[in-house]
């Protein structure tokens, strides 16, 4: 290493900062794109911005009521576990809309993969940040990274244990990289402890994380909280 | 000039599947030049059909807008430890999918 940087010193000439994010070469290709097809009256700027809304206003609710009804219900669980996107369409999520293809990159073709007491699915997209969007909104911010994307094929047992999972090495990891048109979700087992609960009830404890396989439900969570690990040596500021 | 042309999505089942659930192959490790979804660390590895899942143009066909033919497309199970040598859980797998194209048989 040529940088002998130490903590707090800024690097030199450079007084630390905070870092601007810069604009990506897809995000200016995306830009260009819409404005010409915009131009060209492909789709009106209104269009455009109520589909983005719709799309981001989405959120995992529905894949959270999916598992709390296969938990409940095994005659749709097996449904489900066969077509995942004609199951879908009993709950309200019909994979179609509005492109009447599927939207743009989520396709048609769903599968639920589900965890038993020596299977434990985990999913990623190496290439990129494939998601059943329909079923559980935008990815997470991480989900996108290549941090988590490189690493949980190589490390699945070490990036779990970094969000807070530690399974027992006689547990298969399976390790899902959805890479073309397939999206995955992950079923996890109904935790103890959540007899006799309601649909509503189970649902809320089947959070986003748990449907990506990086957490495991369980009473009493019913949020995905990634707590902020503080520097043990932040930047001095002066 | 791309055409705009109904796409795969459109068509009847073109082709006969080659494989089937249970078979063992290996990802071939084949050039690619300008646009691929195999990724390198699969090239060479040998798995086992997991699925059979839907018949669809080659993304190296459908990235340039070329229809191109339609393939029968795979899950495909891999052992871990046969991805990365120095893999330390006897168990653990992985899955990905793949077009026919990029997967041969395998002996044995
Ligand atoms: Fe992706």
């Amino acid at each position: 290493m040529s940088h002998t940087h130490s903590p707090g010193d800024g690097g030199g000439d450079h007084p630390a900062a905070p870092m601007v994010e810069e604009i990506t070469d897809f995000e200016v290709l995306e830009i260009a794109v819409r404005e010409l097809a915009i131009e060209h009256g492909l789709f009106t700027a209104e269009d455009h911005r109520r589909f983005t809304e719709w799309a981001e206003s989405i959120g995992p609710a529905a894949g959270s009521r999916l598992v709390a009804k296969a938990w409940t219900d095994p005659a749709f669980k097996k449904r489900l576990l066969e077509d995942a996107v004609k199951a879908c369409k009993e709950i309200g999520i019909d994979w179609a809309e509005p492109t009447g293809f599927g939207t743009p990159s989520d396709y048609m073709n769903l599968r639920v993969l589900e965890d038993t007491p020596t299977l434990h699915h985990v999913i990623v997209c190496t290439l990129c940040s494939c998601y059943p969007r329909p079923l559980l909104g935008m990815s997470p911010e991480w989900y996108r990274t290549t941090n988590y994307r490189r690493r949980l094929v190589r490390w699945p047992r070490q990036v779990l244990a970094e969000f807070g999972l530690i399974l027992p090495p006689e547990v298969e990891i399976r390790v899902e990289d959805s890479n073309q048109k397939c999206r995955f979700m992950v079923l996890p087992m109904r935790p103890e402890g959540t007899e006799n609960w309601t649909e509503e009830q189970l649902a809320a404890i089947v959070t986003r994380d748990c449907m990506i396989g990086v957490a495991l439900p369980r009473p009493g969570r019913t949020a995905d909280v990634h707590p902020v690990q503080k520097a043990r040596r932040p930047v001095q500021r002066s | 000039m791309p055409s705009n042309k109904p796409s795969a999505k459109n068509r009847t089942r073109a082709v006969e599947a080659r494989f089937k659930v249970g078979d063992r192959v290996r990802v071939k490790d084949l050039p690619n030049l300008f646009y691929s979804r195999t990724q390198m660390y699969v090239r060479g590895a040998v798995g086992t059909i997991a699925a059979l899942t839907y018949q669809d143009v080659l993304p190296e066909d459908e990235a340039f807008n070329r229809d191109g033919r339609l393939e029968q497309y795979y899950i495909v199970r891999f052992r871990q430890k046969d991805l990365w040598p120095e893999y330390p859980f006897e168990n653990d797998s992985l899955q990905t999918e793949s077009p026919e194209r990029w997967l041969e048989p395998v002996d044995s």
